[in-house]
């Protein structure tokens, strides 16, 4: 399939053909639009041609993104507030299921016996590393709604409301955790 | 000079040629096998030949914008229920306990769905995707179920929180 290109200053000729009548018999604009005409032909790969370049895609390498990427404020809280909300869930769909499958177990009475014999420290221990992930999580998931209604969508804004994520949630488990 | 290329730049010629183009895109494909190469960790899955476009599911409000409203909805709904349960009981406001419930495993279950759609996408894991996804089904069914035997038979979630938090 044969198609006729015209390559060259496609913008000036365009401008040229729609200039008004008076300029068009012009010598100086003549000469200075310069035209080539050429003819290019289609030629479609093969299936043997597209296998060899698939073979090229698979062995081809792809240059470090993820691996070299500086640590910044703003996707290291997107994948905790992710790691956190996964692990929290994680936690949730545990129990249920355990206390389905197992409810003679799992049932409230053992599970606050054995929490209750538990030694002092492993108790804070274990409610400060609760209370940390569901703080930041809560906190960062207002963030995120506020996001979404449009507001804090620039870079600083997303440092500001990120700062002070952070430092709420520093607040917050404390306090979470220190309740008795 | 001017004339000429008004002339040539026609608009049923153009047409004609965008036809005659789009015949031989669809017999490049047609004549394209399926790759049976192995999948190396981290690299392409080439279907097709190289310069065939990239698929894209179907648009549907569904899984799109309805899909994120209701999304950002439960996240919102889910701040007062939250405090809500933190200034009362399990045992004094059932119904509270079970929409909290609810509405958890049902904001746990979009979160794990996103995760999936990111990191075990179909189109790159035709397997692992889709078994991850009903996987994933399965088990907000049975969490769904858990919890609520556990509202309805035992103290329910917020009074085991409250209690395990203060023993």
């Amino acid at each position: 399939m044969l198609s006729h290109k015209a390559l060259g200053l496609s913008t000036a000729l365009r401008q040229a053909a729609f200039a008004p009548r008076t300029l068009r018999n012009n010598a100086l604009l003549r000469n200075t639009i310069a035209r080539r005409s050429v003819q290019t032909k289609t030629i479609p790969a093969g299936p043997a041609a597209d296998a060899i370049l698939n073979q090229q895609r698979i062995k081809r390498p792809s240059s470090p993104h993820f691996t070299i990427y500086q640590p910044q404020l703003t996707w290291i809280g997107s994948i905790a507030n992710r790691v956190t909300g996964v692990g929290l869930s994680v936690l949730l769909y545990g129990f249920s299921i355990a206390y389905l499958v197992a409810p003679g177990t799992f049932d409230s009475t053992h599970v606050i016996e054995v929490v209750r014999d538990l030694p002092e420290a492993v108790k804070y221990a274990g409610k400060f590393i609760l209370a940390a992930p569901f703080s930041f999580h809560a906190i960062n998931g207002l963030r995120h709604l506020a996001w979404d209604t449009g507001h804090f969508l620039t870079v600083k804004g997303a440092y500001v409301t990120g700062y002070l994520v952070l430092g709420a949630t520093a607040v917050s488990s404390v306090a979470l955790t220190l309740i008795k | 000079m001017s004339t000429s290329l008004l002339v040539r730049s026609s608009l049923p010629r153009a047409l004609a040629h965008r036809a005659a183009l789009r015949s031989v895109a669809v017999q490049a494909r047609a004549n394209s096998t399926v790759s049976e190469h192995k999948y190396v960790a981290g690299g392409p899955i080439p279907k097709g030949g190289p310069n065939d476009a990239v698929t894209f599911p179907p648009p549907s409000p569904t899984h799109g914008s309805y899909h994120w409203v209701f999304e950002r909805t439960l996240a919102a709904a889910l701040v007062p229920l939250t405090a809500a349960a933190f200034v009362t009981s399990g045992t004094n406001y059932p119904i509270l306990d079970g929409v909290l419930g609810l509405s958890l495993i049902a904001h746990s279950h979009i979160g794990f769905d996103q995760c999936i759609v990111d990191y075990l996408h179909p189109r790159k894991f035709p397997i692992l995707g889709p078994a991850s996804s009903w996987t994933l089904r399965a088990a907000t069914l049975a969490a769904t179920v858990g919890i609520f035997q556990f509202n309805t038979n035992d103290i329910g979630l917020t009074e085991l929180i409250a209690k395990v938090w203060t023993a």
